[in-house]
């Protein structure tokens, strides 16, 4: 993203056009690719995304106590609002806390709800200045602050899994430039390959103090009808894995006010929203980008 | 029964470690410039810059810095152990290396809970450093 506005402020093109397309679910190169990740820690079995994120997982739960507690509130919250959105692969497939208990381990601390989709399909953004987006069909979601931070260390190398990631960086740089408040965020868009993922970014981002996440989410605060909506399509828990995609196409799709049932708003009794924070992921924890959108 | 689980890819950069772990020992990298004992191997200190090394055994005592215990096999060679635990140990002199507990039951792992090598010689030129409960209270810093 950062990329498309450079070279649109250089004027070396008008459009930009990013898009992810995978057949990822009927094919098996996405399974290539995760069993490849692991390199020679595969002499110790220890393969693919799950494992590294149980890893970090685990040692949150050690320094500021998380659990399965906190991240079956995000699992059941963004499953919820998958039976909003047709589109979702979990659509029609509401999930209970019961449920959430009842799930089968991975690979331990993280249940088989814990863990992101493998989908076939894609999502696409245009990006472009303001100027041009004045005169398109739709109203523009506009890029008000932008952030990264890459810590960049494999997890077995790193000491600092239970945070602060790069999230705490990329968060308050995104903020800085837009001149606002975390405060006045109306929802979030978080990269969630796994639950603990979106928990350690809310947290790093300021919402909630170190373990505190679990009374945050208490009462539905994420959910449709909560006061700070998260991962408003389902999310990659439950509407589908596209990378970076998934949130930033979905925060676009909010500020536009294109979301039918599952529209912030009066739709799904939370509020219009006039921001919304969109993070990216990428690595185990290793790398993050922050994107905040507001309404034209 | 011959062994069907993966083993390391032995390089430049990693052989010393390799051959090490064939004799028993854990061998790292120190470096000269500012005492960094390093894990993965790096032909500089990822600390200084510095280019110049000496060889550290690790006397193979730490602590479980993190684990993860595996209800899926995601190669077939594992599916007998299952449950079985991955952990990053925190060695005494400093790195963090991947390896299995071995030597109690997934639950009875903690993080921190302290631990020694136990060599695991898989095939004729390999041995694998994994780690067990610390028998005895003796180098615990
Ligand atoms: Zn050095």
């Amino acid at each position: 993203m950062q990329h498309a506005v450079g070279v649109l402020e250089s004027g070396l093109c008008r459009y930009v056009l990013i898009s992810y397309g995978h057949n990822a679910l009927s094919g098996d190169s996405m399974r290539r690719m995760l069993m490849e990740l692991s390199g020679d820690d595969a002499v110790f079995g220890h393969f693919g995304a799950t494992g590294g994120y149980a890893l970090a997982a685990r040692r949150a739960m050690h320094e500021f106590g998380t659990g399965p507690e906190t991240w079956k509130k995000i699992a059941v919250g963004q499953r919820k609002w998958a039976n909003l959105n047709p589109a979702a692969m979990m659509f029609g497939k509401p999930m209970t806390e019961a449920d959430y208990d009842k799930a089968r381990w991975v690979v331990e601390p993280l249940r088989l709800p814990d863990n992101c989709l493998i989908t076939d399909g894609g999502r696409a953004i245009i990006v472009t200045s303001l100027e041009r987006a004045r005169d398109l069909k739709q109203p523009p979601a506009v890029i008000m602050g932008m952030g990264q931070d890459h810590p960049s260390t494999a997890v077995a190398q790193s000491d600092w899994m239970a945070g602060p990631t790069g999230a705490r960086k990329a968060g308050e740089t995104a903020l800085a430039m837009a001149g606002i408040r975390l405060d006045e965020v109306d929802a979030c868009e978080i990269y969630d390959c796994f639950t603990y993922t979106v928990e350690i970014t809310l947290q790093d981002y300021g919402f909630f103090k170190p373990g505190e996440g679990r009374d945050w989410l208490q009462g539905g605060t994420i959910e449709p009808g909560g006061s700070m909506p998260v991962n408003t399509s389902g999310g990659q828990l439950s509407e589908a894995y596209f990378m970076g995609l998934t949130p930033i196409a979905e925060g676009a799709m909010q500020i536009m006010g294109r979301c039918g049932k599952r529209q912030l708003g009066p739709e799904t009794r939370t509020k219009s929203p006039e921001i919304i924070m969109i993070s990216d992921n990428g690595g185990i924890l290793e790398s993050h980008s922050c994107i905040l959108l507001r309404r034209w | 029964m011959s062994y069907d689980k993966p083993l390391p890819r032995i390089n430049a950069d990693n052989q010393a470690f390799w051959e090490g772990c064939r004799m028993h020992e854990l061998r790292f990298q120190q470096c000269k410039g500012c005492g960094h004992v390093r894990w993965p191997p790096s032909d500089r200190c990822p600390r200084c810059h510095c280019t110049e090394t000496r060889r550290l055994i690790s006397k193979g005592i730490g602590r479980v810095y993190t684990f993860a215990v595996y209800h899926v096999a995601y190669h077939p060679g594992f599916a007998g152990d299952l449950p079985y635990t991955v952990a990053v140990v925190a060695l005494d002199e400093g790195p963090h290396l991947l390896t299995n507990i071995v030597g109690c039951r997934p639950e009875q792992v903690v993080c921190d809970m302290p631990v020694e090598v136990a060599w695991e010689d898989v095939v004729d030129r390999i041995t694998l450093p994994k780690f067990r409960p610390l028998s005895s209270a003796e180098g615990l810093g």
